[in-house]
């Protein structure tokens, strides 16, 4: 799987191995780690389910990835820097409607540019308010995330929105290279990400506002420019999640990406992240996304009850967790 | 742990035998002994990373250790936890303090009884704490309703020991507890360390600060790489050199860098200039300038406001008055990025909290003022390769140590020069750094110094401030005093030493019954008073008041003048209680040396009058200075 292909991607010759194979020694062993699990899990799904394994059901799994994981790359961004954006499901579902409606009046690539920048511009207004005015993350976003979900309903009447152009099937459905265009854009934009915060000083900034803001700061590194720009990106990359939920759907529902967040710090923290910032990497959050994913789609397979799920997937994620650590504190002791 | 006390406790009070402890690979300890008596202090030294931090956690409890043996009171003990040390009688003050900021000193004080089931008595508590803190002779200095958060270090640092009091304990662990004392503050602790010897309790004092060691403790035991290498002996037995070579292992000479060429008369062009800075609360009027290629020291009491001065130049925090001028050019205030790139670089005072990111390598620690300065989408580290390789080389860090993925692994000396290196990256013209040799042991200290004086001799302007009078003095030219937020004095250091940097440094509150002096003098009798150290042919001005120009002594406060070069050298070469006329006839000078109960030589207090007045009788105003005198 691509996976694998990523965490051996070793930077490219001459430019770096003295650059940022930084915070790795530690870095690395979390992501393999994490890796092994998921390739257990898969192991196991694949004894428990004959269907697990087939080509069709992985390419099932890689297609349920694609919004998750696209959130998820906006919550590493925000997580690193020791913030949390709780507002992620409702902004999609706002964002949703937002594209719904522009599509009555506009053409596919302008309506999503509409989408993407409203969802930007929340992200923006978080980002804002939380670094200027020193208030916790964690309360801005559930207040927006109430606002979002609330304007999501009143925007769209109460109704899911089913004018949707056929043509916005086109994004999901067109093979490149035999891979479906929605799974190659999740991939691309893991790797830009990876390479984006390994690479760059942004990038380097984002982890050392996480690591030790009051530090960044004196070394002169821009960290209010740093600190909201992960906000900006996560609303915008919900807003694209939406876009691909819709495109698939051919509706656009005000109730979308309810609880998405909730997933996608899931995601992350599984992936290796400190909550408190500083730490986690993108192949981390991949991992993590795969994990979640295969969980889900394995209980499906075998027919386990919807209401079940909630509680087996919270228990994996706490016991798989709990065993981190204490492999960690054997590891590192 | 719940061993019957014995009804005679038999001396040693503590004796640890062959403790061993690792962390990780790291062997913090191999084998150290340590003994304690009661009604003693017991200085317990070594360089940093020798142990003694350890020993002392696992003294309190702390932390557990891996073998060797223990005995408290002629019982061997094997402590769990805090709780187990506390109940037999075991504490701690720790370097950064235990307290809890949002609850009143009082509610410090009772912690550890939170802990136990049942209601709390705040009457009986009250009346407790007040037996405390009067124990420690400081009932009036420390509100039990202040809430923690409002105290000074020192504040802290007794409501720490209060703590220990209040769970009755009878050895008390002091780690380095002077660190971030100025003088004053640390005679008042040592005061309080002497009344809890007196009434019986042992204590042991962990520092490096040799001077303190010798002025308080009765033995003392070095640790060296986890073994004690000097075993309780008599402190009156040893002598400084045979301490450093103890904690070292080697001979070191002078600590500090080579003696200042005195280059302050060819005056090298100005790199930073304060002028009238103002910050909040704690800065209130401060100007200063500093030159290229020198050291200048920033020098002032706990409070005065110095970390605040320089944060507030650097642009960490927002000002309220007044310009900064690097080269010339006017900085933006609270913008730390417009510093840097105008060629400043700062060295915050707390390494762990403002200089260091934890998650980062040690290269990109090294590398990160860089990152910030750099333009451009990507990190443009192989831009100064070479430089690196020429800072490892200045640092003594091998190449492979900077893929290291932590700062922390490395001591506090080699942290503090990875961070002055990350400055050095970028050239500045003015370095700044706050309290640089602060948790830096002896050794190191001396590389850190000599590291500072080849920048300062590359043309740089370094900015030091230091509580440490010493260490202020040995390393710098210059020396800017502050007190309560302003600059009172800019002295070259070779005039100055410890007790007038005290004096000079004074907050301004206890300056202000001596300023009264002066003006009631010259309001009385016209003319100028001051208060002024003199010494050989020098004399440092500490306070003036000038109410007619004509009796002007000829320099102001925060000045140093040759005798000849002041308007009255006659008067200060006889020093006499009598009105001396100088040669030009155009004034006469009383002075009244000024001692303070205690016997300290506070200097000389005169007053000066144009010759054509009537002077007034000498014993009048002897006697008003006497009195003010046995007040201080």
């Amino acid at each position: 799987m691509t996976t694998r292909d990523m965490t051996k991607d070793s930077p490219p010759a001459g430019m770096d191995t003295k650059g940022p194979s930084m915070g790795r020694s530690l870095g690395r062993r979390l992501e393999v780690r994490m890796l092994v699990l998921a390739l257990l899990i898969a192991v196991v799904l694949s004894f428990l389910s004959p269907f697990f394994l087939t080509r069709s059901n992985i390419f099932n799994m890689l297609d349920q990835s694609v919004v998750i994981g696209i959130v998820a790359v906006g919550m590493t961004f925000v997580i690193l820097t020791g913030g949390i954006d709780l507002s992620v499901g409702s902004v999609a579902g706002l964002t949703g409607i937002i594209l719904g409606l522009s599509l009555q009046h506009m053409s596919i690539p302008l309506a999503m540019l509409v989408a993407v920048a409203a969802g930007g511009g929340i992200g923006l207004l978080s980002g804002l308010l939380i670094n200027l005015f020193g208030l916790a993350a964690f309360v801005v976003t559930l207040g927006i995330m109430a606002i979002g979900r609330s304007l999501a309903y009143i925007f769209s009447g109460q109704q899911s929105i089913s004018t949707i152009p056929e043509a916005m099937q086109n994004i999901v459905y067109t093979n490149v290279f035999g891979i479906p265009s929605n799974v190659l854009f999740l991939l691309v934009l893991y790797a830009l990400a990876w390479a984006y915060l390994t690479y760059t000083k942004g990038g380097r900034t984002i982890y050392a506002v996480g690591s030790n803001k009051e530090a960044a700061r004196a070394a002169g590194l821009s960290t209010l420019f740093y600190s909201v720009l992960p906000y900006v990106l996560s609303g915008a990359l919900a807003a694209v999640a939406a876009t691909f939920s819709i495109s698939q759907l051919l509706s656009a529902d005000p109730l979308m990406g309810n609880a998405m967040e909730l997933d996608a710090i899931a995601a992350v923290v599984i992936g290796g992240a400190s909550l408190y910032g500083g730490r986690g990497s993108m192949i981390g959050t991949l991992i993590g996304v795969f994990i979640m994913v295969m969980i889900r789609n394995g209980l499906n397979l075998m027919g386990v009850s919807p209401f079940w799920q909630g509680s087996a997937i919270g228990t994996i994620i706490i016991v798989a967790l709990l065993v981190e650590r204490l492999v960690s504190s054997r590891v590192n002791r | 742990m719940n061993a019957p006390l014995p009804k005679e406790p038999k001396p040693p009070l503590l004796l640890a035998r062959g403790i061993t402890k690792a962390f990780d690979r790291t062997q913090a300890l191999a084998g150290a002994d340590f003994e304690l008596n009661e009604r003693e202090i017991h200085g317990l030294l070594g360089a940093n990373g020798a142990g003694k931090s350890t020993l002392s956690k696992i003294i309190a409890g702390h932390q557990s250790f891996d073998d060797g043996e223990i005995t408290y009171r002629g019982y061997p003990i094997k402590l769990r936890s805090t709780r187990d040390a506390l109940r037999i009688g075991i504490a701690i003050v720790m370097q950064e303090t235990s307290l809890v900021p949002d609850l009143t000193v009082m509610e410090n004080i009772f912690l550890p009884e939170l802990g136990r089931s049942g209601w709390l008595d705040y009457g009986s508590m009250r009346k407790r704490g007040l037996e405390l803190l009067a124990s420690l002779g400081q009932a009036d200095a420390l509100p039990l309703d202040w809430e923690v958060r409002r105290l000074s270090s020192a504040q802290k640092q007794i409501v720490e020991i209060a703590k220990a009091l209040g769970v009755r304990a009878k050895l008390i662990i002091f780690d380095e507890p002077t660190a971030s004392l100025s003088p004053t503050e640390v005679d008042r602790l040592f005061d309080i360390m002497t009344r809890l010897r007196l009434s019986g309790r042992g204590l042991v004092f962990v520092s490096h600060r040799l001077e303190e060691v010798f002025t308080i403790t009765d033995r003392v035991t070095v640790l060296r790489e986890g073994r004690t290498v000097m075993n309780a002996k008599p402190t009156t037995s040893l002598n400084q050199a045979e301490l450093i070579r103890a904690m070292v292992g080697a001979e070191i000479g002078a600590i500090y860098a080579a003696p200042h060429v005195m280059t302050s008369d060819v005056k090298a062009p100005v790199a930073l200039e304060v002028r009238n800075l103002a910050a909040g609360a704690a800065v209130r009027d401060v100007s200063f300038t500093a030159h290229r290629g020198e050291i200048l020291g920033l020098g002032g009491l706990v409070g005065a406001g110095r970390s605040e001065c320089v944060e507030a130049i650097f642009g960490l925090r927002p000002r309220t008055g007044g310009t900064v001028l690097l080269d010339g050019k006017a900085l933006r205030p609270e913008n730390p990025r417009a510093a840097i790139r105008a060629g400043m670089g700062f060295v915050a005072e707390d390494r762990r909290t403002q200089n260091i990111v934890p998650d980062l390598t040690v290269k990109e620690n090294l590398l990160l003022a860089y990152l910030g300065a750099h333009s451009g989408l990507g990190l443009g580290y192989a831009k100064c390769e070479k430089k690196v390789e020429q800072l490892l080389g200045r640092l003594g860090l091998p190449a492979h140590r900077l893929m290291d993925a932590s700062m922390l692994n490395f001591s506090g000396g080699m942290q503090q020069k990875i961070i002055i290196a990350r400055w050095l990256l970028l050239d500045p013209k003015v370095l700044v750094l706050d309290e640089p040799t602060k948790g830096v042991d002896i050794g190191t200290r001396a590389s850190i110094y000599s590291m500072l004086r080849d920048i300062a001799t590359d043309g740089v302007a370094v900015v030091v401030v230091s509580s440490d009078f010493e260490e202020l003095l040995g390393l710098s030219d210059r020396v800017i005093v502050m007190s309560d937020g302003r600059s009172v004095a800019d002295l070259p250091s070779a005039v100055l030493d410890e007790e007038k940097l005290t004096l000079l440094a004074a907050p301004r509150t206890s300056m202000a019954r001596n300023t009264a002096l002066l003006q009631d003098l010259t309001r009385e009798n016209g003319g100028a008073g001051f208060w002024a150290l003199i010494e050989d042919e020098r004399v440092i001005c500490l306070n003036a008041v000038v109410s007619d120009r004509g009796a002007d002594p000829g320099f102001k406060a925060g000045e140093a003048r040759i005798l000849a070069e002041t308007r009255i050298p006659r008067a200060l070469r006889r020093r006499e209680c009598i009105f001396v006329t100088e040669a030009d006839a155009t004034r006469a000078t009383l002075l009244v040396p000024i001692r303070s109960p205690r016997g300290h030589d506070m200097g000389w207090v005169g007053l000066s009058l144009p010759n054509d007045h009537k002077m007034p009788p000498p014993e009048a105003i002897k006697f008003r200075i006497d009195t003010l005198a046995a007040s201080l």
